[in-house]
């Protein structure tokens, strides 16, 4: 579904992304990960459309994206999290949503609104005031519902995971288990937590520098040797 | 707790409701009972220009997230392009008005490449467009008369036995034209793309990330003000029946408009339209007295004055100080 | 017909300073605070104003305007300053329409005060002619040019080697950052907006001796201002300098080509045409947006 093929991402003299290759298929849970300045949240910029790749070529079914502006890529079914959450302030949950759905794929359907509410845990907060009035693990929720509610194909998300606490994190996994069963989406997802990465992914990517290191199994992956360095730092 | 806020919001509704009837009632009944005093008819039909320029800049300002310097431009477009029309072409006045509007919108089409700058960018590459037409029809003699203008424009014609080129017809003319306008922007205010727009204003990332197609929803925003304030700009013209450079692309047209919509509270719709009476009427009838050659340094003032002390409008602080009592008023999204 | 272009060239090219003066103005205002003073041009309008009345009022010389100008133009910029820092939401935006107001105060005090009529210098001295070669200009066009290279010289070292040139960096690329480290922000912002006055101030001065004025022309300043610093892109005094005089130079060659109604439009032409074409100025940063 998704091809990256020797990916390269440049700002003036830093090399933020080097000729990073990758494949996700549409059943596919990936999990990438990386030290901090990696270059996980440029590949997915790259990816979703924020940046521009200074080289190689990226498909989505079949077609070549590099070229689609931003909202042509959401209306394809790319959908994105942002690390830190940017929900539209001054709409309701259910606004933020409808602006969602009703732009990515033309229609508003109810329903689907309310399915991904109850999936997120938002339906009670759902026609409150603002968004702006949330506390963070709802935010959190909030951006994870934004983008099912584009009924995506590819799911980015961006450390849904940062800065929550236990209970948060705890039922944000349950969630996250439950994502590709119950909207057949493909994944992709930054986490720095190892035993989280292992109990979601199929698969696991690793980023060091910009460069993909490692790339297989999570347990086979992060046994590697090599991986182990990128983290302790060497 | 949520059933307070249901209460609010309703309470709020019935009394926005209220005063909407109150302020249409005004609006109609009142030039009704001044149809004879022509002095009063004439300050309320420049007062409802303004109101008309203000309402579109306020549009602009609210959806598009765009501060504009130069609707002067629109206003002096469109005030041309019909006359002209009128004039060499023989369209009939209610036409070319809205031709009027076209025109201007065909004028913001050239503004669109400045969408992507910034506020104060974008701000000012409008003032700098506004400049460029007001040198157009300075020296494009043929077509708009030069400097000096073009006079005997067509007025406005009998319609249904109403004379529409009389001051009380041609007040109900433009007050036509500001409701259909305030209604136009209500009506997008309320629908997906106006919740998409509003949403463009702190994170346009976020927006185009969920698939809006943020560039074409400002620049139809900036189109859609043009027109409403070309159209605005052609009623003026055959209401005055003269036109030239210097007033149509005056930068009264600016400086009145914006210090309406901010006295009025530029957020609401009514807000530009009270304000432009209020403020027009204060100018022409206090600050003209005071200052008369300076009479828009007092406007400076006041604007300064605004954004300093009540950015969101004087009419707006005014309601809340007499709603504080029992109203907890946080909207979401009204 | 090319000693003709030639002339214009050279016209351009003095011009330019003074020009460039103000757009400095506004940049600096806008590195260290993130605002637009679009009451720039009606300072440097002020300043012509104290020239005009110091030269008809006194019977002096308008050079020796300076000073009076350098206070009166400071001490409003400061008020500017004071003003704007009383904004306390939507900076940017209400910044925009607070100049705004400031500059329409402005130019309708100078209307009151001196009227509608055009000015410009009566003074021989500022007006006798001064041939270098083939070039002829007006001694007070070549005067005010070396002044204002003087004067960017002395800027450009300022904000490089000087306390408050990196003040100014810290604050705008960090403000806390730059909190933490010592520097007081506010005090940098003023200090931002009276280095814009000095400028204005000689760039005021400058104007009356070898243009017109009028109180209408405050806002035609600030634009042109503006659009040189479109031209130069962000963050660079050369590039300045380069953007002011190419639209000294496309004025003066649509003046002596076309003719002196159009020498507005060649500003703007320059204008759209680099926004067209070079969206991020001739010596701009490239962004990298997707």
């Amino acid at each position: 579904m998704l091809q990256l093929d020797k990916v390269s991402v440049r700002f003036g003299g830093l090399t933020a992304v080097n000729e990073v290759s990758l494949e996700v298929g549409s059943g596919d849970v990936v999990g990438l990960v990386g030290a901090n300045g990696a270059g996980k949240t440029t590949l997915f910029n790259a990816i979703s459309g924020l940046v521009r790749p200074t080289g190689g070529a990226i498909r989505f079914n079949g077609a070549d994206i590099l070229h689609a502006p931003l909202h042509r890529r959401a209306r394809l079914g790319i959908g994105r999290t942002f690390q830190i959450p940017q929900p539209m302030h001054e709409l309701t949950v259910r606004q933020n949503l409808i602006v969602a759905q009703r732009f990515a794929t033309g229609r508003v359907d109810e329903s689907k609104i309310a399915e991904v509410l109850a999936f997120t845990g938002l339906t009670e907060k759902a026609d409150r005031d603002a968004a702006s009035e949330l506390a963070l693990t709802e935010l959190k929720a909030l951006e994870v519902a934004k983008a099912l509610a584009t009924q995506p194909k590819l799911l980015l998300l961006d450390e849904v995971l940062a800065g929550l606490e236990t209970n948060g994190k705890r039922r944000f996994m349950q969630m996250l288990k439950g994502l590709h069963e119950a909207f057949g989406v493909g994944i992709v997802i930054i986490e720095h937590d190892i035993e989280t990465i292992s109990q979601l992914c199929h698969r696991v990517a690793v980023l060091n520098f910009g460069q993909l290191i490692a790339e297989g199994k999570p347990a086979q992956v992060f046994s590697d040797p090599a991986v182990i360095k990128s983290y302790t730092g060497a | 707790m949520s059933m307070m806020t249901n209460m609010n919001a309703n309470m709020n509704e019935n009394m926005s409701k209220t005063r909407l009837l109150a302020l249409l009632a005004l609006c109609v009944g009142g030039p009704l009972l001044f149809a004879q005093d022509h002095y009063v008819m004439s300050l309320l039909v420049a007062s409802m220009v303004i109101g008309g320029i203000a309402l579109s800049w306020a549009l602009l300002g609210n959806l598009g997230g765009m501060i504009s310097f130069g609707h002067a431009a629109f206003f002096g477009v469109g005030a041309y392009t019909s006359a002209v029309l009128s004039m060499k072409f023989g369209v009939p006045v209610l036409v070319a008005l809205l031709l009027g509007g076209v025109g201007a919108l065909v004028a913001a089409l050239a503004m669109l490449p400045v969408l992507r700058l910034r506020g104060p960018y974008f701000a000012l590459a409008i003032l700098a467009y506004a400049h460029i037409f007001r040198i157009l029809a300075t020296e494009w003699t043929s077509m708009t008369g030069g400097s000096g203008g073009l006079s005997n424009i067509p007025p406005l014609p009998t319609l249904l036995g109403l004379d529409l080129s009389s001051k009380s017809g041609a007040y109900f003319v433009i007050l036509s034209i500001v409701l259909v306008f305030a209604v136009i922007y209500a009506r997008l205010r309320e629908s997906h793309y106006g919740l998409a727009l509003r949403a463009m204003h702190e994170s346009e990332d976020a927006t185009r990330v969920v698939g809006v197609n943020s560039v074409v929803l400002k620049g139809m925003m900036l189109l859609l003000s043009a027109f409403m304030c070309g159209v605005v700009g052609a009623f003026n013209a055959h209401y005055i029946s003269f036109l030239e450079p210097d007033y149509a692309f005056s930068a009264l047209w600016v400086t009145i408009p914006i210090v309406a919509a901010i006295f009025g509270g530029y957020r609401s719709i009514t807000g530009p339209v009270v304000g432009a009476v209020v403020v027009y009427l204060l100018d022409q009838l206090v600050f003209k007295n005071i200052i008369p050659s300076g009479h828009q340094l007092v406007l400076g003032g006041l604007l300064v004055a605004m954004i300093v002390f009540s950015p969101d409008g004087l009419l707006p602080l005014l309601r809340k100080l007499f709603k504080g009592k029992f109203t907890r008023s946080k909207h979401a999204a009204t | 017909m090319s000693e003709l272009i030639l002339q214009a060239l050279y016209s351009g090219l003095l011009q330019g300073g003074s020009y460039a003066l103000i757009a400095l103005g506004l940049a600096l205002v806008f590195g260290a605070m993130r605002v637009i003073n679009l009451a720039q041009g009606e300072l440097v309008l002020l300043s012509a104003y104290i020239a005009y009345s110091v030269e008809s009022g006194l019977g002096l010389n308008p050079v020796l305007a300076i000073p009076i100008a350098l206070v009166v133009v400071c001490l409003t910029s400061a008020l500017v300053y004071f003003v704007v820092g009383r904004i306390k939401k939507d900076r940017e935006i209400n910044s925009l329409i607070l100049t705004y107001g400031i500059g329409v105060i402005l130019t309708n005090g100078m209307l009151l005060v001196w009227k509608a009529d055009i000015r410009s210098t009566s003074s021989e001295w500022m007006q006798e002619a001064f041939v270098l070669g083939p070039f002829y200009s007006m001694r007070s066009e070549v005067l005010f040019f070396g002044v204002s290279l003087l004067m960017m010289a002395g800027l450009w070292w300022w904000l490089s080697r000087s306390w408050y040139g990196r003040a100014v960096r810290a604050v705008s690329s960090n403000r806390d950052a730059a909190k933490l480290m010592g520097i007081n922000p506010g005090y940098t912002e003023l200090v931002s907006f009276i280095v814009a006055g000095i400028l204005a101030a000689f760039a005021g001065v400058a104007l009356f001796s070898y243009g017109v004025i009028s109180p209408a022309y405050g806002g035609v300043l600030t634009v042109k201002a503006f659009i040189i610093t479109v031209l130069a892109g962000v963050g660079s005094i050369p590039g300045v300098l380069i953007g002011a005089v190419l639209l000294g130079v496309a004025e003066a060659l649509t003046v002596t080509l076309a003719s002196s109604a159009l020498q507005e439009l060649a500003g703007m032409g320059l204008f759209l045409l680099v926004l067209f074409i070079m969206p991020n100025g001739l010596f701009g940063v490239r962004g990298r947006r997707g």
